[in-house]
């Protein structure tokens, strides 16, 4: 792209010369800009350039991170703390996240919550796989993420990444509520970071 | 005079010891007269036959029943000890119903027969699994994988191929 110039390559950007706002979000045209959309869009205009990708990405970036929808599936005491995840205590709603669908067609996110044993290992792939893409998965617990206390057994499958890619692993056993919403909060960092924008350094 | 004892009383060919498990009267029979026994032991009172589990010792399998009675708000514990070659002793679902899961899952997991049960098979682990997991010389080394075929049933394999999306890192 020759524009006033200036060749415009985006593999070459020199991403040391953007900014970053390190300042605490007060207000909403803060929490705007801490998105990284603003800091983007006027870097493009110093260039004289639009930059469409990166644009386009954080536009479906945010739109992904904001409706996260869970599908309802629990394996073992780990959806109980799922159950009161969502609930009115803790609240997941905050995050966009109440709508739990009951079709993972219509999900966005697994929690795979409880231990995975050898029996509904087949069953957490199938449900996986009836998922549209883009889809994320967050492992709750020990026993979904390693195996935990049931290493040794016989019967349950040594984490659950040895069947689906993972997102975010949580320790504990169950992990509290604010362990989910923190694992949450980890995986919208993650979705925000994704894309070409963020590849070339153009994301925040 | 406690449950086992009135047990040794009325059947004193067929009771071989009698002594406590933990605080509970536990009496100890022959395995031919497991059904006799529990039949007196259900006219005792112990309407409830609440666990049924065994225990592989290597040279002998032991079966447990534990009985419940709501009128005497007491505890029985009976054992049958077997052979560790060929362990099979009769089953109670002629007596009580709910004996039928309770002895599916002894059967599943220690892998103890129990002849005249009406439809002895795994009820845990799916059809098709290689050895019983509670006895002493299972396989621990060898990971058995399950995935589902055409018709929705089971298949067991030792090939988690099709199911893993990497070296599975197993012991």
């Amino acid at each position: 792209m020759e524009k006033g110039g200036i060749r415009l390559d985006p593999v070459t950007i020199d991403t040391t010369k953007i900014k970053t706002i390190k300042r605490r979000p007060v207000t909403a045209i803060d929490k705007l800009e801490d998105t990284g959309m603003i800091s983007t869009i006027l870097a493009a205009r110093e260039r004289e350039g639009l930059i469409l990708f990166s644009t386009i990405d954080q536009v479906f970036n945010w739109a992904r991170l904001s409706s996260l929808w869970p599908v309802t599936s629990g394996l073992a005491c780990c959806a109980i703390e799922m159950m009161a995840t969502a609930m009115a205590h803790h609240d997941i709603a905050r995050f966009g996240m109440e709508i739990f669908r009951a079709s993972p067609r219509q999900a966005d996110l697994m929690f795979v919550a409880g231990t995975v044993t050898k029996r509904m290992a087949p069953r957490v792939k199938k449900l996986y796989e009836m998922m549209a893409e883009p889809k994320w998965v967050i492992a709750v617990g020990a026993c979904a993420s390693t195996g935990g206390p049931y290493h040794e057994s016989y019967s349950v499958l040594k984490g659950v990444d040895n069947i689906i890619p993972v997102d975010v692993y949580v320790p504990g056993c169950p992990p509290r509520p604010e362990a989910f919403l923190y694992a949450v909060i980890q995986l919208r960092e993650k979705i925000k970071n994704e894309g070409y924008g963020a590849k070339w350094g153009l994301n925040k | 005079m406690n449950a086992a004892e009135e047990l040794k009383n009325a059947l004193p060919n067929s009771v071989v010891s009698i002594s406590f498990q933990l605080d509970k009267p536990l009496a100890i029979i022959k395995k031919e007269d497991i059904l006799k026994a529990a039949t007196i032991a259900r006219d005792m009172g112990f309407v409830h036959l609440s666990v049924i589990t065994g225990i592989d010792y290597c040279d002998r399998y032991e079966v447990v029943y534990n009985f419940l009675s709501y009128v005497r708000k007491q505890n029985l514990v009976l054992k049958v000890i077997l052979d560790h070659n060929n362990p099979v002793v009769d089953s109670l679902t002629s007596i009580w119903k709910g004996a039928d899961w309770l002895e599916r899952e002894t059967y599943d997991l220690v892998g103890i027969k129990f002849s005249g049960h009406p439809d002895l098979k795994r009820i845990l682990l799916p059809e098709g699994w290689a050895g019983h997991p509670l006895q002493k010389d299972y396989d621990m080394k060898t990971e058995q994988f399950v995935t589902i075929g055409d018709d929705g049933e089971d298949i067991v394999s030792t090939d988690g191929s099709n199911l893993l999306r990497r070296k599975y890192h197993g012991n």
